[in-house]
Parts: structure tokens; sequence; C-alpha cells
């Protein structure tokens, strides 16, 4: 699963696409880490990282953006918020790790986009129904990643979401559309836009 | 009248102690107070102390001049002749300047007499209320009358009203009626009350009935202070805010203009809080709500009428104040939210603080010392330690380290593997292991390496109850994986908080806080806070340990006893005259034997008539008197009459508490003009309290054989005059002329006396001239100037430079000593102190291209560089620095205390000058002790990269183009790094300069590593076991330059306390050597704990160093041919004791022969 990463040299290495300012922001947020760990012992998906948030704060600290950006720890941060109430430094680690999806969904490359996609087409899913429609979101996210095979992966998990009666199907594609959200998501994205 | 005091010491813990004696040693009178009712501090509940892990305090006891104090165990009772205490009492105003202040003390009732408590115990027994122990840190409960301090010595009954019931069973069931409830005092307490509010002036009365108020009503405010204008003498008036709100303002400040400082209550409804909150600005003493409830409104009139009637304010003028209040364990469950719920304190019986633990272990605990999980009794075998709780957190407002949690960590895992014979295991989850201390470092090698307790680099985040009862703790380990292991108990190492009391200790005391809420110093005057003439003791100003404390206290009295000299001008010459003694011995041993009568036990017990007359044919004996009540006054007045009428030269009193008496045989034995050596004073009671089933008979068998072996004792006392007193040179010598050197010199001449100050170099300075800047931003370099320039000029203070010690003789008092200049002259010094200040310097070794190659700098170099601009921070492209380069390894394992401040100091400046720099730090520990964290905190704002690395896995250094590359594993990422800086600085340590000649010269120790090495680690921090010789600075341990102040003061106050004797004479109890036994085998020497003894080739015999000889009589046990005898216990007293011990009278007889090996009798009864 995780794979020690390779020599690492410090020469300086090209600023992300999202520049060298936001990512210097980021590393601000958790320069005053001294690598307790408490962080990755809190996290309840940490068993799904591939690096866990110690290791990723520390490249960070590095300066190993590319590493980090790639990784998808911090795509699996479900805010929580359980490593910012314990962090003896008082970092604001959920915070950081917000910071970090913004930062990778503005990266140019595939890679990095498609992590992102899921949450874009949540988000779109909601602003249209008020809530998330599992099978509209799938769909959604399956056309996006344009990789055919990748419906059958997650065939089993929808099986048994399905037997539990957690996925609605059917539905008419204009149903249960909601309207009056518009303003707001409007108003985060002029907010986003801002900074 | 004030009383008048040389200083207040503020906590009469080992801070307070310390300063108190320090002062009380050369002569000042001292007031030494606590605002517990017991003293000793938190270290009455630590029963062991690493490395020894066994308690010293004793060692603090004065050595010389030591039948002045007390010379038993310090955590039992302490006294001093020169020292008042006062418990139970704290500090409520000071005002006035340095030299004359006035101090306004408050002293809380304890409501049991002493004098006439016997600590029996009833009340307790009796008593119905049950609050958490505070001396089991929780553990347990206690009553609301208890003894605070389980193993004090004279120890009685406190009553703590607070928590009191009002049920007054104690008060019956107390045999001796210690327990005062001021019954009679109530018909004149007038209480007056102002109220329109019918309905309490109907059933006020009747609440009040059983209290026995005299009770005046009246309806509206005018009323009432035409009452008190007339004279009425009330104590306390409850003012009823329902009247007109400027009605009852006026009133009261009215009321308070006729009667200054009346006690006022005000009662106020739950819409007149804001009014209440006004008057009690104005001087209203407390709020009662209202409606008022019987339940509660009743006991807290009667709890405020016993503080009226009992509470004393005290006045006293003094010279200096000591602050010395100690810090407080921070208490988990206090967290608001979080840490109490994530680490199951509270929740969880195998969750403990540190202290608990340390109860858990102690035979005075809850468990009665055997270790098992409170709640269900488990035996505890795995147990865990968590670092940090409490310090270094950020969020809990504590940016600093406690520095002492790591070091009490490992002597808990140390203590509990011994506990259960190695059976425990151990494991200590750190951030960073901080043995910041000289010998630290060895001490957890030992118990990692020897003991086998397990150092994890981890913060366990989860802590959850585990199966049985069992606790699971995860953590990620450095590698990160995620580990679960099973605890029978996880001690959570508490850091220090400032006292609870602080913030009202401050306000009275007139000193600021720092931002962490302990007392501010300033880093190069340690000893001092913001207020002129008060001075911070103990880990008042930051958290420390023992030796710490101890080092901080004694620079703490020596700021007091200068600033008393500097206002007070020299001290009144006149010696107060020594109590001149006659001379006995060539008299017929007459004892006088006093029995103590006044406790009721001793009657019911024994059979006292079958007891005197007992005692009346023992040999010498010439009376046997009654005295009721030895321990009051009034009885030592009557025994006093006694002895003025029988004349004798042998005194023996039975009574209990012999320790309580000393100091009374001390001025007993001026009255009479009679050695307080051939007094005594023996316990009867206990052999009465202990043998509870047992016959009358065989009880007062029991108490005639101690008092008799105490007789044989006493008959055998050597009545010879002391020896000769050694007059003392009035001048100290300084070896050394560093920042130690000069410190302890100037601590010295200020105070009055000479000081010659010996430097080998041409100029005064040491190692301190070459610091540029400081962690906490002070300017070193002027610093060192002022210090020179005072130094240079002080009238006291002569100079020698380029010179050095060729040659000492002497002890304490009075040394010899030649020293010889560059020029070829000697000069021969007299001198009755000495301070050895020889400091060190920075490591020199040849590794990692240092000297070799440009780029790589010492930490010290890099000061330098950065301060004179030849490294310049904005044209490098990357900087690395290696911790502990030599230090704590094998061939120099301490660590060096000052290479992490100085990697810090550099580091945080070269980022101010280039923030985007890459700095890169290879550390093992960060030892940023106390307050130093948060410049450790901000280095790792500033975005520098520390990297941690194990000693197996140094970071390997090469040169590719005369440019460092560093090679490390980083732990975190489990990855090699590469480094490409160009500077790389390394933390080479300190080492003490080569004094091994000097050492010799003074017949002083040195540690393997060539520090000199102290008396005892942490009793004596500065002294040597050589009387008269004491050690600072950077050659006694590696320091910073506070430490190095710090120590030079202690050091100087500990040469002033001999230099302020006109002479040096010893105690009662002295080995001596019969030389004609004595066959130089030269084990005395060897098991002497003091070095007194010492083989004096010359002369081909054994000598004994009479001031340094404490008694205690390791000598005389070891010694193969009874050469060595001990003036007070000498093998003829013992056998005497033995015999009179086993001497049983014949069965049915009374009284017995006497017992004819003894000294001539004199059979004179003269009744009793």
């Amino acid at each position: 699963m995780r794979t020690a990463p390779p020599v690492i040299t410090f020469t300086p290495e090209p600023p992300p696409a999202c520049g060298a300012k936001a990512l210097a922001e980021v590393q601000n947020m958790v320069r005053a880490c001294m690598q307790c760990g408490t962080c990755s012992g809190s996290c309840p998906n940490a068993f799904a990282m591939d690096l866990t948030p110690r290791q990723m704060w520390r490249m960070l600290l590095f300066g190993l953006a590319h590493e980090v950006l790639h990784s998808r720890t911090f795509w699996l941060c479900s805010a929580c918020y359980s490593c910012t109430l314990r962090c003896p430094r008082g970092l604001p680690l959920t915070s950081a790790m917000a910071a970090l999806k913004r930062l990778a969904a503005a990266e140019p490359d595939f890679a990095s986009h498609r992590k992102a996609l899921f949450y874009e087409e949540f988000m779109h899913n909601v602003e249209k129904r008020g809530r998330v429609r599992e099978t509209e979101l799938m769909l959604h996210y399956f056309a996006g990643m344009r990789d055919p095979l990748l419906p059958l992966k997650y065939t089993p998990l929808g099986l048994k979401l399905l037997r539990k009666g957690k996925l609605h199907l059917g539905g008419a594609p204009g149903a249960g559309r909601v309207s009056g959200l518009g303003p707001l998501f409007a108003k985060v994205r002029s907010m986003e836009a801002g900074t | 009248m004030k009383k008048q005091y040389g200083a207040l010491v503020v906590g009469a813990g080992i801070g307070g102690m310390r300063s108190a004696l320090d002062l009380a040693e050369t002569g000042q009178k001292v007031a030494l107070i606590d605002a517990r009712p017991s003293m000793g501090g938190i270290l009455t509940q630590l029963d062991h102390q690493f490395p020894s892990d066994h308690c010293g305090m004793c060692k603090m006891l004065p050595l010389t001049q030591r039948d002045q104090s007390s010379q038993y165990c310090l955590r039992k009772g302490f006294f001093h002749k020169n020292i008042d205490i006062y418990l139970h009492t704290e500090l409520t105003a000071l005002e006035g300047d340095p030299g004359k202040f006035h101090a306004t003390l408050s002293r809380r009732s304890t409501f049991v007499d002493p004098t006439r408590c016997v600590s029996c115990g009833l009340c307790a027994e009796v008593c119905p209320v049950r609050v958490p122990n505070e001396f089991n840190a929780g553990l347990g409960q206690r009553t609301a009358a208890y003894l605070p301090v389980p193993h004090n010595i004279a120890n009685h009954y406190v009553v703590d009203l607070d928590n009191c019931l009002r049920c007054w069973r104690c008060f019956e069931a107390c045999p001796t009626q210690a327990i005062d409830f001021k019954f009679k005092e109530r018909e004149d307490f007038h209480v007056l009350v102002v109220s329109a509010d019918e309905e309490l002036t109907r059933t006020l009365p009747e609440w009040l009935k059983k209290e026995n108020f005299p009770l005046h009503f009246t309806t509206s405010g005018e009323d009432g202070l035409a009452l008190l204008s007339e004279g009425l003498d009330v104590k306390l008036l409850l003012l009823d805010l329902d009247l007109h709100a400027a009605e009852a303002e006026r009133t009261l400040r009215r009321a308070l203009e006729l009667r200054p400082g009346l006690a006022i209550v005000l009662l106020a409804g739950p819409d007149k809080q804001d009014a209440a909150a006004e008057l009690l600005k104005l001087g209203a003493r407390e709020t009662l709500a209202k409606p008022l409830e019987r339940a509660t409104a009743v006991p807290r009139l009667d709890k405020l009428f016993m503080r009226l009637v009992s509470d004393e304010a005290l006045d006293l003028e003094v010279g200096a104040v000591i602050l010395a209040a100690g810090f407080e364990c921070f208490n988990p469950a206090e967290v608001p939210c979080g840490s109490a719920d994530l680490l199951l304190y509270g929740q969880h019986p195998g969750v403990l603080t540190s202290l608990e633990f340390e109860r858990l272990l102690s035979s005075t605990g809850p468990s009665a010392g055997s270790l098992v999980r409170p709640g269900d009794g488990k035996p505890l075998r795995r147990i865990a330690w968590l670092q940090c709780v409490g310090s270094r957190d950020v969020k809990l407002k504590a940016d600093f380290c406690s520095s002492i949690c790591c070091m009490i960590s490992i002597k808990e895992a140390m203590l509990a593997k011994r506990h259960t014979r190695g059976e425990a295991e151990a494991t200590i989850f750190y951030m960073d292991m901080r043995t910041s201390g000289r010998d630290y470092q060895r001490y957890r090698d030992e118990a990692e390496t020897g003991a086998g307790v397990r150092f994890v680099p981890a913060r366990p985040h989860s802590i959850l109850p585990g199966p049985e009862g069992d606790l699971l703790i995860q953590y990620y380990d450095y590698s990160g994986e995620l580990k679960e292991e099973i605890f029978d108990a996880l001690v959570l190492a508490v850091g220090a908080r400032p006292p609870k009391s602080m913030a009202r200790l401050a306000l009275a005391a007139g000193v600021d806080l720092n931002e962490s809420g302990f007392c501010a110093t300033r880093p190069l005057a340690p000893n001092r806070t913001s207020r002129l003439g008060v001075f911070a003791a103990g880990a008042f100003g930051e958290p420390a340990d023992i030796r710490g404390s101890l080092i901080q206290a004694g620079a703490a009295a020596m700021g007091a006893s200068r600033m008393m000299r500097v206002y007070h001008g020299p001290r009144d010459e006149t010696p107060e005259a020594e109590p001149k003694y006659t001379d006995v011995s060539r008299e017929a041993p007459r004892v006088l034997m006093a029995l103590c009568t006044s406790c009721p036990t001793l009657e019911r017990n024994v059979d006292t008539a079958l007891l005197r007359s007992r005692m009346a044919v023992l040999p010498g004996v010439v009376r046997v008197a009654d005295v009721p009540r030895a321990c009051t006054r009034e009885g030592w007045e009557l025994l006093r009459q006694e002895a003025e009428a029988v004349k004798p030269n042998r005194v023996l009193i039975g009574a209990c508490m012999p320790y309580m008496h000393v100091p009374r045989l001390r001025d007993l034995g001026e009255a009479l003009s009679l050695n307080p050596a051939l007094m005594d004073v023996v316990d009867i009671h206990t052999a009465t309290f202990a043998g509870a089933g047992a016959e009358k008979t065989v009880r007062t068998e029991e108490t005639a054989s101690l008092l008799g072996m105490a007789a044989a004792k006493l008959l055998g006392a050597d009545p010879s005059p002391q020896a000769q007193a050694t007059p003392v040179a009035p001048q100290a010598l300084v070896v050394g002329g560093g920042l130690a050197g000069m410190t302890a010199a100037m601590g010295i001449a200020d105070q009055g006396y000479k000081v010659v100050l010996v430097e080998e170099l041409e100029q005064l300075g040491g190692l301190a001239m070459n610091l540029r800047a400081t962690l906490e931003g002070d300017d070193p370099v002027r610093f060192m100037e002022d210090l020179i320039e005072q130094v240079e000029k002080n009238p006291n203070i002569r100079v020698l430079k380029d010179s050095r010690v060729v040659l000492s003789r002497g002890r304490a008092g009075r040394f010899l000593t030649v020293v010889a200049t560059g020029e070829g002259v000697a000069h021969s010094l007299h001198h009755g102190a000495t301070i050895l200040a020889t400091g060190g310097h920075e490591t020199k070794v040849y590794e990692y291209g240092n000297r070799v190659h440009k780029c790589v700098l010492t930490q010290m170099e890099l000061e330098q560089r950065l301060a004179d601009g030849s490294v310049d921070a904005a044209r490098l492209g990357g900087v690395a620095m290696i911790q502990c380069w030599r230090s704590r390894d094998e061939s120099r394992n301490y660590c060096s205390r000052v290479c992490c401040q100085s990697a810090l100091k550099n580091l945080l400046l070269l980022k101010k000058r280039n923030p985007g720099l890459p700095v890169f730090v290879f550390y093992r520990d960060i030892m940023s002790t106390g307050f130093s964290e948060r410049f450790y905190t901000e280095a790792r704002r500033t975005g520098a990269v520390f990297i941690r690395y194990t000693p197996e896995n140094r970071p390997k250094v090469t040169f590719v183009d005369d440019k460092p590359v560093i090679v490390a594993l980083d732990p975190v990422l489990g990855a090699e790094i590469e480094v490409h800086p160009d500077l790389l600085a390394l933390s080479s340590g300190v080492e003490p300069n080569d004094v091994s000649e000097l050492a010799e010269l003074f017949g002083v120790g040195l540690t393997p590593d060539g520090f000199y090495q102290e008396a005892e680690n942490k009793w004596r921090p500065v002294d040597f076991l050589k009387h008269g010789v004491f050690a600072c600075g950077l050659g006694l341990a590696p320091a910073t330059m506070r430490e190095a102040i710090l120590s030079a003061k202690a050091a100087a106050q500990r040469a002033v306390r001999i230099l302020s004797e006109k002479s040096l004479s010893c105690g009662n109890a002295v080995a001596e050597v019969r030389h004609s036994l004595c066959s130089r085998c030269g084990r005395c020497i060897t098991v002497c704990p003091y070095g007194a003894r010492s083989l004096d080739l010359a002369r081909d015999s054994i000598t004994v160093d009479e001031q340094l000889c404490q008694g205690c009589g390791s000598c005389m046990a070891v010694c193969p041919n009874s050469a060595t005898v001990l003036r007070g216990f000498r093998d003829e007293q013992v056998m005497a004791m033995i015999d009179a011990a086993v001497a049983r009278p014949p069965h049915g007889t009374q009284g017995a022969e006497p017992n004819p090996q003894s000294a001539p009798a004199q059979p004179a009864h003269m009744g009793g």
C-alpha cells in the first residue's frame, strides 16, 4: 500500500500550477508541526490513505508539493475535525486538508482532476436536487471519468447498497428538481473567485 | 507592635526552606509562611527522588552550628533558631520599600489548639464529612478534621472549615478539649440586620437560635447606623439590598467609616447581583443569595463567625521578601473540553497522574504501598507513561516545557520495576526525552539498557477501555504503522502550573507575571522579580526540579541578603552572646527526671506511682518531678523552677514527641547554664498507645525501661566542655574570573566581605565573552562589560589576573592559599571560604570537516560570524545544523545544555534576516526546557525542518565542491534525505576546563566527565563534600548564562554563611579517634558520607574534621577495633542503655536495686 518515497534531495521543485503562494499558505498552516503523529492516529480514514497525515505534512514541509498533491490522503479527509481538536500545537489541520483539495482541483493534469471530479459532481447534484441522488451522481461521475470499466468496479458496492435500500432507483430526470439554491451557490462561487 | 524580620519567605516547600535556612544561618531572622497547614510543599507527597531513588531532604540541613536547628527528617518537620514558621498563612499585602517592607499576613485558624491536641484521631473518627484527600492526590478520602501530612512529627489535627458540616461531633469527641469552636465568643457576636423584609425578621431569630448570636433588627439603614454610632459592638452587618439602592450604598459606606474593617454581608436577590458586585468592591465581605435558605445560610453565617473571631491578621516589618510558592501539577480533569475525555482521566481507574502514581507507590499512600489499580485492585504490571500532558501544548496555553516530568517518569518507571522485582513492563511515550541535566542522560541510559524501560517516541492518540478493565492504547510509531497495546495503567506525566493562588499572591506582593502565569524574572537577573527587594525562589519563576529549585532558592537568598545589607548598612557587629555552660565534668551526676502528666492517657495506662518509685532509685536520679503539661510554656516554667531548686547537672524529661521539645531544651540550657547535650526528652506516651490490649503492669514496665535507658545514656554523656571553635578569616577566594566567578565575587563583596578573584588569563570574562546574543534577546556583550567594570571597581574585590593557585591548606573558616602571578610574585591569602568557578570551553573536535572546510562552523562561531556580518544570511542558499554532535554519547555522556538553545538562537536570527532560507536541524531530542520551549515553537513556525536521528544512525556528511552534503534518514517518511546546504553548523557542546590539579589542591572530587562533583546532586548542588569549598558555573555542570548566574549566587550565599560567623564550632555528637587502637585500615574514610575523615600521612593517623562530621556513626559501626568513638554515643553508654532496657525489678517488689555497674548513685529520693 504505502511505498517508501525515494531519496529526497532538496533541489528546488517547479511550483505547482496553483502557484507558490497558495502552497506557502498551506505550509504556513502546518509549520509548527512537530511530527507527534496525533493527527494520523486520530484520523478515522487513515487506513485508506496512501500517506498518513503526519507523513503528508512532513512532505509538505520538505517542499514535496508534487507528491503531496498526487496523494489521495487529503481527498479522503471527511472533515471530522478530530485531528484539529487533538493537535497539541493547535494547528488548523482540517482547514489545511481542505486547502489542499482546492489546490489539487486547480491542477491541470488529469490525475488530480479525476479526484476532484467526484466532489464536483456531488455538489452539482446537490445544487440540482437539494440532496444527493446516488444513481444520478454515479452516472455523471462515470461519464466524467471516461473509463468504461469503472462502473464494473463499483457494481458489488452498488448491489450491497441496493439490498439495504440505500440506493434509490427511478425517478424521472426532471423530478425532484429544486430551485432557489442558485443564489447560494452563486454567492459561494463569487467568494471562491475572490480568494 | 510589629514583629521585625530580616526577610519574609512565602512558601515553605524545599525552595522556601532553602532560602530561609540560607538567611537564618547567616544570623538573619526569617519569617517563613505557607498557605498549607503543613510544611514541605509537594515533596511531602513524594517519597523517592532520582537518581538515588531515595529521599535525601535532610542533607539540606545546616552542617555548621547544627544544634540550632532540627536534625532529623525534614519531611517530618523543621525548626531553626532564627526562623519563625507561620502555617496556614497567606500574604495579603506588601507595602513600603526594600529594606523596610510592611507585610500583612492573614493566618487562618485551624480551630485545633496544637498545645492540647494529642493526635488521638477521635475527631476524624466521628467526622461525617468525606472529601478527596489532597495528600494522596485525590486518591482516597479524608474527613474535615484531619491530619494534613500523616508523617509529620508534632502532628496535629486541623479542621477544614470550608468542608465542615458544623455538626460539632468532633468537638464533643475530643478528649483534651483541643477543638475550639468559639462557644463563649458567640454571646458577644452582635449581628445587625438591616432589612425591611418581614419574613426575614421573623425567621432569622428562629434559625440562628442555636448559634446564640445576639441579633438586632432595623428596617432602615439610618436606624442601623444610629445603633452603630451609639456604640453597639456590632461584629457583623447583614445588609439587605432590597433597600433603596442609594440607601444600601450609603449605609455601607457610613458603616465602614464608623467601623473600619466591619464584616458586611449583602443579602441580594437574583436581580440585585450587579448592585452586589459594586458594593463588594466598596468593601462588603460577601453576598448571600435571597431568599435565604436555612440549610445553606446558617452554616455559612456560622463559618463566617468562626473565621471572623479566629483568623488573625499579622503585621510584619521585613527587609526583603522571597516568593517561593512553588507550582501545582496540571489537572487534566480541569480542561473544559478535550483532554479529560481523550485521555480517559477520571473515567477509567487505570489512568493516573504522575502524582497519583507516586502516592500509590508510597507506604503512606491509599494502597499502603502496594502497586495496584485503584478501583479493582489489579496489580499493575504493564504500565505506560504519557509525556507532555499539560506541557508543550499551545492549546492549553502551555507553550513551555515543565522540565521535570521526563525525569519523574523515568524515575517512576524505575521504581515500578524495583517495586515488582523487575516484573513490571514500563513504557514511556514521549516527544522529546529531556534529560538536560548533567547526569540525567546516564540515568536514562541506565533505565533503558539496565532496567529495560522501553522508550517510544510517539504520542498515543486514542486511549480506550480495554478488556477486563485494562486500557487499550493506540499509537502510530515513527514508521507510520498503527500499533495497539494493552496496559494495566497509564500514567499521565502532568506538567507544572502556577499555583492556584498566584493571581492573588502576585497582586499582594506587587510582582508581574509572565505569559505562562509564572512569576516574571529576567534571564540575566534570574532571582529578581519585577519589584525591587522581592525575589523568586524555587520553581516560582520557572518550573524546575529539586536541584534547580534549590539553586534558585540560594540565589534568591543571596539577593535578599544583599538587599538587607544595602539598605541597613553593615549588620550590628556585636554577635549574640554564646551561651556559657558550666563545666560539670568534675561533678557527680545529678539527674532531674520530669514526667509530663498532662494527658489522661498516661494515668489510665500506667501505674504512675510505681513508675515514679522505680525511677527514683535509678543511679544518679536526685528527683522525680511531675510536670503538668510539659508542652506548654507554663509547664516549662515549672520545670525551670524545679531545676533551679534541685540544681541538677542532667535533665531527663518524659513527655511526648521528643523532637518538638529540642528547641526548648536549648532555652532551658541557657537558663540553667547547662549544656543541652546533658538533657534529653523521652517519648513515654507512644508506648502506652501501642500496647492497647496489654496489662497495666506490662505498660508500666515498658515505660520504665524507656526512661531507664535514657537515664543510663545521660549518665554516660561526656560533660566536658566542647572543643575550641575555629576563628573565621572574613575573606573569600574565588578561582575563575568568568561570568560565574565574577557574579559570585560580587555577591560576596556586596555583603561586605573581602574577596580575592584569581583569573588564569590576562583579562576577565571567560567563555561568556564569546556570546553575542541570548535566546531571550538580551545583550550579553554589554552585560559582561558592565560586570567586569563593577568587579574591577569594587573596593572589596582584589583581582589577580594571569595568576594561578599553587597551594592550599586548611579547612572551612581558615584556609591558607598561595597564588602565583605571571610576574612570579606569590601571594599568600588567608580566607574563610573558597568558590571554584573555573568554567569550561566549547569542545574542539576535528570531525565532519570542521577546521578543514570553511563552510563548517561551530554554533558559537556561527553566532559570532552572524554578529560581525561575515556570514550574510541573505546570500546563503541553505543552512544545516547537527545537534548533539559530541554530546550524549559514550565518551561524553551528558547533555551540554547550551547547544539546543544556541541553535535556536542562530536559527531564529538567520530566519529573521532571510525568511526564505531553508534550514535543516538534525537532532536527537530538542532540549528547550522551561520557557525556551516557545523559541522552539517559533523556530518550527519559521519553517525550519527538524529531522530526528538516533545515535546508531547519525547523519553522514560528505563534501562536494567544498560544500557539505548531508545524508540522513527521515524517520517520519522512512526515506533517506539529502541536503545540500551552503553552511553546516555543528553543536559541539561544552566541556569543563581541566581542573584535575586544582581539584587535588583543594581536596574536591570530579565526575568522570571532569565536572566538579558536588556533595549531593540534588540537595547540596553547589557544596563540595569538603566544607567551605563551593562550586558554580560551567565547571559544575553545563549551564546557560542564566543557570551560571544562579549557581554563582547560590554559591556566594553559601560562602557568606561561613564568612558571617566569627568562629565555627562543631556539634555535640562528633566522632573521635583513639589513635592507640586505630590500625589505619581506612575503612572509616570510605564509609563516611560527609568526607569528614582523612588519613594524615605526616602524623600517620586518622583525623576527623569536626565541622564536617555530622555524628551519623557510620565510622563507629565499621571500625573493627572500636577505635572510633562518637561523643554522646560511646560504647559504654550504649551498653548501659541495653542493660537498662532489659533490667526488670524482682517480681512483686516496688523498685529495684541500683545497677551496680553504673556510675555512683545519689539515691536521695526527694519526692515526686
